[in-house]
């Protein structure tokens, strides 16, 4: 899955979830928690979505904002797990 | 009380109560909602619900004995908080510290309720009372919409009741952390609070962030001194083993309204005459819900009446109900007069 594809499904579920109006502009790097897309609860449900979503384990050590609170670090966290998990396999 | 769905149900989804002002909604042909398909079915949800249920039990028994109390459980008043209070003492006897936050419009009846409880109930309880004028100037900013938050966060609740739920989430934190207690609990209901967070631990990081972007607006407006005490500062970001699991128990147990008052009915709860219908404690609620109604042209309580819909926790004509019974006018007034601001007739 390429960066472009994990940006859209991030972005695609973060519209549906919390954000809900498709016209509010969310940057790359603007922080979902200063925004106010997401809160304790949220983060929560962002966590739940990423492991089902991309069959990824987010360690409880992973769990910090320059992972998790923008569309940008979680594109990157994202892809840094899944090419973690391909090199485990080979 | 259950009333049969007539023509207010007219643009609302068929199978849940969203209308056709909420963000981002699309029907299909059958006039089912977007948010409806994304759903969990029943199925998959209660195996996940037992899951957290033996997470819960085996959590109890790892903190039991551990700090000063076991759990401190968040404690409005209501009915839903109420009842988590009494399953957890009877049920799981554990030791609990109960605590409120006053916003100053908590109502009599409840705190009735509360101290009738806290003595039958034998309970440790403590009230903390938020200097009115830090209120005031709180819930007035937050009333005018766009001042503390983006308008996004108006999907899920009104701003001020994510003002008022973020100083009283705040303080129970708190004092967790100076207490040693290594658990909080709220009566959070499963259209509240998705079962995905109902058992989480506080990780001091994201916590810090939260706790910036939430405390920032705050400090601009009522300044540092006021909202200290409200926030985390450095002295509890240096004791992370005190970070607290948060559970919100009613996101995992079977919740069933009518039992529920039943169970606190039985132990002697009220129901206060004076607030709206979607509390049973705060009369700050009745203004929160008719502001909402008019800036973001849907009932604040929607998207949690339309979750207890779609996981069958609640008839779709009593949410319905719900959502069009408007806030008693003299209650909202009393709240405008109390603010210090123009009484307010809703747009509805």
């Amino acid at each position: 899955m390429t960066a472009i594809e994990i940006e859209a499904h991030i972005r695609d579920f973060l519209t549906n979830n919390f954000i809900f109006d498709p016209s509010f502009q969310l940057g790359s790097n603007d922080s979902l928690m200063e925004n106010g897309v997401i809160d304790s609860t949220g983060v929560l449900e962002l966590i739940m979505w990423l492991e089902t979503n991309f069959d990824i384990t987010v360690g409880d050590n992973e769990v910090l904002p320059e992972n998790l609170d923008a569309v940008y670090s979680l594109t990157n966290y994202v892809q840094r797990k899944l090419m973690a998990g391909m090199a485990a396999l080979s | 009380m259950i009333v049969t769905a007539g023509p207010a149900d007219v643009g609302l989804c068929s199978r849940c109560v969203l209308p056709d002002t909420f963000p981002g909604i699309i029907f299909d042909d059958e006039g089912v909602c977007n948010y409806c398909h994304r759903a969990l079915v029943e199925q998959k949800l209660a195996a996940q619900r037992e899951v957290a249920r033996a997470r819960f039990d085996q959590l109890l028994e790892e903190v039991r004995g551990r700090g000063t109390y076991d759990v401190l459980v968040g404690w409005s008043g209501g009915k839903d908080s109420t009842y988590i209070l009494a399953r957890l003492l009877k049920e799981y006897s554990v030791r609990v510290l109960a605590f409120t936050f006053d916003n100053g419009f908590v109502s009599k009846q409840a705190f009735r309720n509360m101290e009738k409880l806290s003595d039958s109930l034998g309970v440790d309880h403590i009230i903390y009372k938020g200097r009115f004028d830090v209120m005031k100037r709180v819930f007035n900013a937050s009333a005018l919409g766009d001042e503390l938050y983006p308008k996004s966060a108006l999907g899920r609740a009104s701003n001020i009741c994510t003002s008022c739920m973020g100083l009283a989430k705040s303080l129970a934190l708190r004092l967790c952390i100076e207490k040693n207690i290594p658990m909080t609990a709220f009566g959070w209901t499963p259209g509240q609070v998705p079962l995905a967070s109902g058992i989480f631990k506080s990780n001091p990081q994201m916590i810090r962030k939260m706790q910036e972007a939430a405390s920032g607006p705050m400090r601009r407006l009522v300044g540092d001194e006021a909202v200290r005490p409200y926030f985390l500062e450095e002295e509890h970001y240096e004791r992370p083993e005190r970070f607290p699991y948060n559970i919100s128990p009613l996101a995992f147990m079977v919740y069933d309204e009518t039992k529920v008052y039943e169970y606190v009915e039985a132990l002697g709860w009220k129901r206060p005459r004076d607030t709206d219908a979607n509390s049973t404690n705060c009369l700050l609620n009745s203004y929160a819900i008719n502001i909402h109604l008019d800036q973001a042209r849907f009932h604040p309580y929607v998207a949690e009446l339309a979750g207890l819909v779609r996981e069958g926790r609640m008839e779709r004509a009593e949410a319905i109900s719900r959502i069009n019974e408007m806030p008693s006018e003299k209650v909202v007034n009393f709240v405008t007069d109390r603010l210090g601001v123009p009484r307010y007739k809703s747009a509805r």
